[in-house]
């Protein structure tokens, strides 16, 4: 469905990413992993056409992207959740309308757009009186299951996450990643996520896109990356994160939705 | 429908004209209740700005030698001037004059600089740099010196002045304006906004302006008691409000050769003046206090 060919971007004569080759199929969880500046970030903006690509091509189903002044239009069919749920929302705006924001460019009319919201308000388990909300009367996790409902509203293919779950507590990351779980399943989506925590990337993702240096070490296969990854920095990283124990030794299925 | 007895099963009975009735009915009693001190004091100055000519008998320029420099009494409240006209009468009028001229400057003064800041803020690095470099070069100027030399360029009048006290006044807003915009845009709901394709005048109207409009309320106030002392100053200098016009500091100007003699003359004028400007100081903390609170 999403296919990344030889994606390259510089600003300002500094390379910020090389030569990113990868598959998404529909259904299909790809996780970026790597450490702080190797680029993770960039190539989730590059996707959204928020920075312009210098080279490469990317392709979802037949719409294409291939210069910088087409890759800023953008992909259809993707929306993200950003990393802090809280600033993700406009403090001065009702949840209702932001939600409804991203049915803009849809061809609803005002009250199926009304409907629409509370579906998606329905859909993240939450109380439709929510609505009327402010982003300052909600909690976190409201807030982050709001932004989740905000992406999914729009019926997108794709979804990318921006380390989603880093602003959140042990429990409500539980409840969030079920959530999701639920909602690929319900909606036949494919998830993209930028992360740091290598434990959620061994649960939820089916394949693994190590980046160093804005290059790509490794792009695997997640039983085969986490069995023993083939690249010397993608052991280094497991041997850090098994040392100070922030990834687990076997891989539990607890975390996801029957 | 009673608005006092009403639950959500009478709610949902509601014609959709009632429904909207209600909402402003406990909108309004909201605002009321968290801006009380400033409606009260804000209802007090524009009274006296649109009604202080119907509180008194007399005329404002119409002289009376015979009763001239007399002080305070139950005829004549604050006495009268060097022409026999009532001070208190003079003073309602010129609330109009100070108060009106004043808020008519720092709102104009108010959308001029947020139209600047909020294009240099939102828009490229190009238009940022001419609107501030423009912004820059009017700073570069002292802002009395430079409503002195508009006026005197232009002629001292009324008109003229209002022109350049607004061609001094807009440039604070301009940079505040640009840099809470500059800080908006990184903020995630404005990419999310731009990704989801919302047009230009939607992120303004939507994201920047409910954003920045309470700070720039807090600068309105504040510039609206400078520009009350300014357009005082710039018509005892001799710039403004013309005679015989009530403008307060006019006033101020006519009763100095008197200062001794018959100091009223100059005091209740300018008690005026300190207290107009005290209000609008402490309406602009209490604007200031009220978005700490909603920060937080």
């Amino acid at each position: 469905m999403l296919e990344v060919n030889n994606l390259s971007v510089r600003l300002q004569d500094q390379t910020l990413l090389e030569n990113i080759n990868f598959k998404l199929s529909r259904g299909e969880t790809l996780c970026i992993i790597g450490e702080s500046g190797s680029g993770k970030t960039t190539l989730l903006r590059a996707l959204l056409g928020l920075v312009p690509l210098s080279l490469g091509s990317v392709m979802l189903d037949r719409h294409v992207y291939q210069s910088p002044e087409q890759s800023q239009i953008g992909l259809p069919s993707t929306q993200i959740v950003m990393q802090d749920p809280i600033a993700a929302l406009n403090p001065r705006q009702k949840i209702k309308r932001s939600i409804a924001e991203s049915l803009y460019k849809s061809s609803l009319q005002a009250v199926e757009i009304d409907h629409a919201v509370l579906q998606a308000l329905r859909d993240v388990e939450l109380p439709e009186s929510l609505e009327n909300r402010y982003p300052a009367q909600i909690s976190l996790g409201q807030a982050q299951r709001i932004c989740i409902a905000r992406a999914i509203v729009a019926k997108p293919d794709i979804l990318f996450f921006d380390e989603p779950l880093s602003a959140l507590d042990a429990i409500i990351q539980k409840q969030i990643a079920q959530l999701l779980d639920r909602l690929k399943k319900q909606n036949d989506l494919s998830y993209i996520f930028v992360t740091h925590d290598l434990g959620f990337a061994r649960h939820y993702a089916d394949r693994i896109l190590l980046l160093n240096s804005g290059k790509v070490e490794e792009y695997q296969d997640v039983n085969l990356f986490f069995q023993g990854p083939e690249s010397i920095y993608g052991q280094e990283l497991l041997e850090a994160a098994y040392i100070l124990g922030s990834l687990p030794q076997k891989k539990t299925e607890e975390f996801r939705v029957a | 429908m009673n608005l006092f007895s009403f639950n959500y099963l009478s709610f949902q009975k509601c014609t959709l004209a009632q429904k909207y009735a209600l909402a402003l009915y406990i909108q309004t009693q909201t605002v009321f209740k968290k801006h009380s001190f400033f409606l009260l004091f804000f209802g007090l100055l524009i009274g006296l700005v649109l009604l202080g000519f119907a509180m008194t008998p007399y005329d404002p320029v119409e002289t009376n030698f015979l009763n001239r420099l007399s002080s305070p009494s139950w005829k004549n409240w604050f006495g009268t001037d060097q022409m026999g006209r009532d001070i208190a009468t003079r003073i309602l009028y010129g609330a109009g004059w100070s108060v009106g001229l004043a808020l008519i400057v720092s709102t104009a003064g108010a959308v001029i600089g947020m139209i600047i800041g909020l294009l240099a803020g939102s828009l490229g690095r190009f238009v940022d740099g001419f609107c501030m470099r423009m912004t820059d070069s009017f700073f570069a100027f002292p802002e009395l010196i430079a409503a002195i030399v508009i006026t005197g360029v232009l002629g001292p009048n009324t008109v003229n002045m209002v022109i350049a006290l607004i061609l001094v006044s807009w440039m604070r807003f301009a940079r505040l304006v640009r840099a809470l915009t500059g800080d908006i845009k990184q903020r995630d709901y404005v990419v999310q906004a731009k990704l989801n394709k919302l047009p230009y005048y939607l992120i303004l109207s939507r994201h920047y302006l409910p954003n920045i409009i309470l700070s720039v309320v807090v600068i309105w106030t504040s510039s609206w008691s400078r520009t009350i002392l300014s357009i005082s100053g710039l018509s005892f200098l001799g710039f403004g409000v013309q005679p015989p016009q009530a403008e307060w500091g006019a006033m101020l100007l006519d009763g100095k050769p008197y200062m001794l003699t018959a100091p009223h003359v100059m005091i209740f004028p300018g008690i005026a003046v300190l207290v107009t400007v005290l209000i609008l100081n402490l309406m602009g903390d209490h604007f200031r206090d009220h978005l700490q609170s909603s920060e937080k």
